[in-house]
């Protein structure tokens, strides 16, 4: 016999110890009074707990298949089992008198009772009878898994074990039901707190399970003081320091998140309340926001969903039909394409009436259409007839639809009734309401109608005067030949452009009003205003018009442009073409250190009275007007100068603009013209660039 | 010794060999049921099976995201700072500095003098927010907006900051925001493109824009952003060119569709069937657009609403009407640029002429959606590309200075869309250079607004040359706070 198998004996006798101990304590119940140092033996409970465990297994099984020597083993693994067994009940019996109670403990108690005494019974008998064996071992393997499986649930909770398969009912709460406590709160204290506070295992006295334990409180104090941090002992206890002893929950179980210790100690210092809903709290307040992230806006739909394949049938390129989110029964519906409405597709929608929640039919063309298909839509909650050119009348079919919440009519000329049939919507949370065509007396009659809605009248404008912009001039700053029409316009339509021919600003009364199939003659300056009823007078528009009655037959240059200014060589001058306000638009032939100089052949029988010569003046650029301009005519045999006045040069820096410089030409025969266009020599002294030579920019000749 | 191997060979005959391959399979197959997509899920978004479907409930349907290209000065606008006026032509201290880098405009400057606004604030609205005269009418619908002081981004100058605002990184080559959207929530309306584009300019010192940041990216050519001509003619050559019927259109492109399908068939390229659809999209244009850019039936009030200029087009007043009839016929993304908020010099005055610009017209395009009852379900966005320094750039002067740029804090609002109203969130240092609570990055604001549009921003992804992309790269938290 090895030595070791000495204490076997020993062992055996040990069992008895450990059975009279533990019937003793389980006996004794209320009654112990446990020492510390026996205290801690008691908390070895969950950590041996798994050494019978295995050990009684295993010879369990072994008694069922071995034979000989491995019979023996188990024997002695079952010696071993039992008695670690002993040392585990009597551990527990000492934890139990702790803080734990209810039935899970009673069942625990008494099936490791049961375990320990089957064990030493197997033990002693396990040579009598096969039979007795293999029934035995097996009632002390049910009995263990038993104990073990209401001792978890001791510790993690009921249900532990199947949690996980059992169908979980998440609860899709609706902002407007939930409920701070109930919802918000409660849901932490379940899955953090309850298992060590609850029937049976009601730790510190302090039971979470039932909102009567709640308000009664723990052995050291009331669970919360309402509104006040300090006094509760739930806030103080969650933000002890982890490591104290009294911190909860426990070091060793799982701790609450951050976004729940701030639920729990807003809940505390809101008042605590167990009734308050989420809908009674303010928006700013941050346990809203908690309840908005959690709960969903959206209302929950218990009407069953419409077919897939009538969803799909009902989607085209103008309708689009769509549920308001995955998943969900509610559809929602808009309309697009004003051109392309049919009135009769709305019956289509019959098919889905149910589940329609939201219809939108902005500014498609409903006048006169039979709104009586809108009765069927009894979930119906917004409805978008915005710029629809409903009327009043046909809205009576509204007040059938008892869940309407938003109506959108804005911009529809309602007219009589309608303030009636909307009055009756009493249900209406809000209503969109502008531009409808009622007057001040109708819109509060409607809000008299309609205390709890809120209405939004919108933006009328009345009163602000702004000032309208110019209108625009339909012709660019051109040159023609014999006449050019006159073309005005303003993107309001409801303005009146005035205009006027003659150099004059046109005002509001005096200036003629524009109308189509006016016929400019002349070379001139339009100057256009607009003016309308509640705004401010515009600015001016101005264009000028060149009249160019004689077309030279030729032009030539005597002298070379700058080489960046030469636009088209000397055609430019005779092209027709008006430059734009930019010299360097390629349309001007600028020069600046010799003059201008062409000649102009005439055609036979051209007798032009009038030359012009059309240029930019643009100061900041050194373009100024020509210091002189000379003119000769050729009459066959000479060339004759006619007297030219001296232009008058500018006094200050402007805006670039045309110029026009006109010379009357004397009356008589003369083939060809000959001009001379000197640039200033000198800028004045008022000018940055005072000194330097200045530009001349031209860009045709006209003939008259 | 033969034996052996004799049986060794006949111990590993193909029975055995089978029978423990089928146990090896049989654990893989296990093995496999705990990763749940690995057959399945990440097949399926590639497929875009579950793409046009939000990932849960939208707040907003559509955005109208009014970009103040070229970064208009957050001390001027929304982030009030009494010491800057106090301190003027102080020095900044380094330690609000905190060794910076600066652009190459002011990093060769041997002082950092503090400037403050020119212009005076006042406090608006339930928020009590602090507002500058510059924005009269944006201030009287304070109650409406959501203003961030306390934005920050990566990058400090113009392209990589709006190229990393619109697709999420400073590189060009991703989708822009809008495409991403495209591709996520498809359009509401067939007959238009879910994403449009329309551009402005003000008079103040500008900046580019350019098409790649309206991109597609990699995505699908149909979700590029499509651009609008600020001419009278918003989108060109829409109309039939005289002598061609609608018949004889419709035929033509009836025609090219089957030319391009067999042209499909041969090569499979994708890019192919794009343009058959984009062949189809502009179809319908041309009967959808003409009714969305016709203004001539625009109320008097509407007009008064956004300012005269609203009927003048290429202008910024314009764009936010024609945005409005745009978000309102259910496109998804309207991006407006307007350009010109990079006042380096001479501030004061830029920034008089590019308020005047924007002011009236966004509040006006806020009250419009509102009294149509469609700001609830439409997110408005406005806002530059980074914020400006509080120290001058070049000469100081009370009325004339100018700000470099500034990526550490700056400001945007929003409206509507689901965001809290009459709110202001975050704040920034007395100095108006760091953010000192609650800050949102570039990363954060676009997962916030993808969250508002019910698309889970870590779960939009396109598969590209190996690896998964999307709009936030591995990066960008909710702002839950933002989210009414």
């Amino acid at each position: 016999m090895p030595k070791i198998l000495r204490i076997i004996p020993l062992l055996e006798n040990l069992l008895f110890f450990w059975l009279g101990l533990a019937l003793v304590l389980s006996l004794a119940g209320e009654r112990l009074e446990i020492p510390p140092v026996l205290q801690v033996m008691g908390r070895t409970h969950p950590l041996l707990l798994h050494f019978p465990i295995v050990l009684l297994l295993i010879a369990v099984g072994l008694f069922w298949v071995a034979e000989g020597k491995l019979k023996t083993a188990a024997g002695q693994l079952l010696l071993a089992g039992a008695n670690l067994t002993g040392v585990t009940v009597v551990a527990g019996l000492l934890l139990a008198a702790e803080e734990y109670g209810g039935e899970a403990l009673v069942w625990h108690q008494w099936l490791g009772l049961i375990s320990l005494g089957l064990s030493i019974l197997i033990y002693f008998y396990r040579n009598e009878s096969a039979r007795f064996l293999k029934l035995s071992t097996l009632t002390l393997a049910v009995a263990i898994t038993l104990t073990g499986h209401f001792g978890a649930n001791l510790t993690h909770g009921e249900d532990f074990l199947l949690a996980p398969i059992q169908s979980k009912e998440t609860e899709f709460v609706a902002m407007e039901d939930a409920e701070v406590f109930r919802h918000l709160v409660q849901p932490i204290l379940e899955a953090k707190c309850i298992a060590c506070h609850k029937e049976g295992k009601i730790k510190g006295e302090l039971r979470m399970d039932e909102i009567a334990g709640l308000q009664k409180g723990g052995k050291t104090g009331p669970f919360v003081v309402p509104g006040d941090l300090n006094e509760s002992l739930l806030i103080q206890r969650i933000n002890l320091p982890k490591d104290n002893e009294e911190h909860m929950p426990p070091k060793n179980k799982a701790q609450l998140t951050e976004q729940e210790l701030e639920i729990l100690q807003l809940w505390v210092a809101s008042g605590a309340s167990l009734e308050q809903k989420v809908t009674e709290l303010k928006q700013e307040e941050p346990l809203f926001r908690f309840a908005s992230e959690k709960f969903t806006v959206e209302k929950t739909y218990t009407f069953k969903s419409a077919s897939e394949s009538d969803i799909k049938s009902l989607n085209n390129f103008f309708r689009k039909v769509s549920p308001v989110y995955p998943g969900f029964p509610a559809l929602e519906v808009s309309y697009f394409g004003t051109s392309a409405f049919d009135p009769s597709s709305l019956r289509d929608l019959k098919k889905i009436s149910g589940q329609t929640v939201k219809l939108n039919l902005n500014r498609m063309p409903l006048g006169g259409v039979d709104m009586g298909f809108l009765k069927d839509f009894e979930n119906l909650e917004e409805l978008q007839l915005n710029f629809t050119g409903i009327r009043g009348g046909q809205l009576t079919v509204l007040s059938r639809l008892e869940n309407l919440k938003n109506l959108a009519i804005s911009g529809n000329e309602l007219g009589d009734g309608a303030v009636t049939e909307l009055g009756k919507l009493k249900n209406l949370k809000r209503l969109f309401f502008w531009q409808s065509g009622l007057d001040d007396n109708q819109q509060e009659e409607l809000k008299k109608a309609l205390p709890q809605t809120i209405i939004d009248f919108g933006f009328s404008g009345k009163g602000l005067l702004y000032e309208l912009n110019a209108p625009k001039i339909g012709i660019e700053a051109a040159i023609f030949k014999d006449s050019i029409e006159l073309k005005l316009s303003h993107p309001i339509r409801s303005t009146d452009i005035r205009y006027t021919l003659d150099g004059t600003v046109p005002d509001s009364s005096a200036s003629p009003k524009y109308s189509p199939g006016i016929w400019i003659k002349t070379s001139t300056e339009i100057r256009a205003r607009a003016f309308a009823q509640d705004w401010i007078g515009s600015d001016e528009a101005t264009v000028s018009v060149f009249k160019s009655g004689i077309k030279a037959k030729e032009v030539s240059l005597r002298k070379d442009p700058i080489p960046r200014y030469k636009a088209n060589g000397s055609i430019t001058l005779i092209d027709g073409i008006k430059g734009k306000a930019n010299h360097t638009s390629g349309e001007w032939l600028g020069y600046q250190l010799t003059p201008l100089e062409a000649e102009i052949d005439l055609d036979t029988g051209q007798r032009p009275i009038e030359l012009t010569l059309s240029l930019l003046y643009h100061e900041s650029a050194h373009i100024f007007t020509p210091e002189k301009v000379n003119i000769w005519l050729y009459t066959g045999t000479g060339w004759d100068k006619v007297p030219t006045e001296i232009p008058s040069q500018p006094t200050k820096i402007r805006e670039t603009r045309f110029g026009l410089l006109k010379y009357p030409l004397p009356e008589k025969e003369f083939s060809r013209i000959k001009i001379e266009v000197i640039p200033v020599s000198k800028l004045p002294a008022w000018h940055p660039g005072a000194g330097s030579k200045g530009w001349v920019f031209m860009d045709e000749i006209l003939l008259n | 010794m033969e034996k052996e191997i004799l049986e060794q060979g006949l111990n590993h005959n193909r029975r055995k060999f089978l029978s423990r391959l089928s146990l090896g399979i049989g654990s893989v197959a296990l093995g496999s049921l705990l990763i749940p997509d690995l057959f399945t899920g990440k097949q399926e978004a590639e497929d875009g099976l579950m793409l046009a479907l939000p990932h849960f409930a939208p707040k907003a349907k559509r955005i109208i995201y009014l970009f103040q290209n070229g970064a208009p000065s957050q001390l001027e606008t929304f982030d009030y700072k009494p010491l800057l006026v106090k301190n003027f032509g102080e020095e900044l201290p380094e330690s609000i500095r905190g060794g910076q880098r600066l652009t190459g405009m002011t990093s060769g400057q041997s002082s950092f003098p503090l400037v403050g606004s020119y212009f005076p604030f006042q406090q608006y609205g339930e928020s009590r927010a602090w507002i500058s005269s510059l924005f009269p009418h944006i201030s009287g619908v304070v109650n409406d907006l959501l203003i961030v002081k306390s934005m920050h981004t990566e990058a400090i100058n113009h392209d990589p900051a709006l190229t990393f605002f619109q697709t999420g990184a400073q590189v060009g080559n991703r989708p822009s925001m809008g495409s991403w959207l495209s591709y996520g929530l498809g359009s509401e309306n067939a007959n238009l493109p879910a994403f449009c584009v329309l551009l402005s300019r003000g008079k103040g010192n500008g900046q580019g824009v350019y098409s790649k940041l309206w991109s597609n990216g990699f995505l699908d050519a149909t979700h590029q952003g499509v651009q609008f001509s600020n001419s009278e003619d918003p989108v060109l050559y829409l109309k039939d060119p005289q002598g061609m019927s609608r018949e004889q259109r419709r035929k033509m492109i009836d025609q090219i569709s089957v030319m391009n399908e067999l042209n499909y068939k041969e090569f499979n390229d994708p890019q192919i069937t794009a343009k058959v659809q984009q062949y189809e999209m502009a179809y319908r244009m041309q009967t959808a657009v003409p009714e969305i850019t016709d203004t001539s039936r625009e109320p008097d009030s509407v007009v008064k609403l956004y300012g005269p200029d609203c009927l003048v087009p290429g202008t910024y007043a314009a764009n936010c009407l024609l945005a409005r009839k745009l978000s309102e016929s259910g496109v998804r993304f309207v991006q407006l640029y307007h350009q010109g908020w990079d006042a380096h010099d001479n501030l004061p005055n830029q920034m008089i002429g590019q308020a005047k610009d924007v002011d009236q017209s966004t509040a006006g395009l806020i009250t419009d959606l509102k009294q149509r009852g469609l700001l609830d379900e439409t997110l408005i966005i406005w806002g530059g590309e980074f914020g400006r320094t509080n120290y001058c750039q070049g000469k100081i002067q009370l009325d004339n200075y100018g700000r470099d740029h500034h990526p550490r804090a700056f400001s945007i609002f929003m409206a509507g869309g689901g965001v809290k109203s009459g709110m202001v969130y975050g704040e920034t240092d007395e100095f108006g250079y760091n953010i000192t609570e609650n800050p949102v990055h570039v990363h954060d604001f676009q997962a916030t607004v993808m969250n508002l549009m019910g698309i889970d921003h870590e779960k939009l992804t396109y598969k590209h040359l190996g690896r998964r992309y999307r709009l936030t790269d591995v990066h960008g938290k909710v702002v839950k706070d933002l989210i009414a």
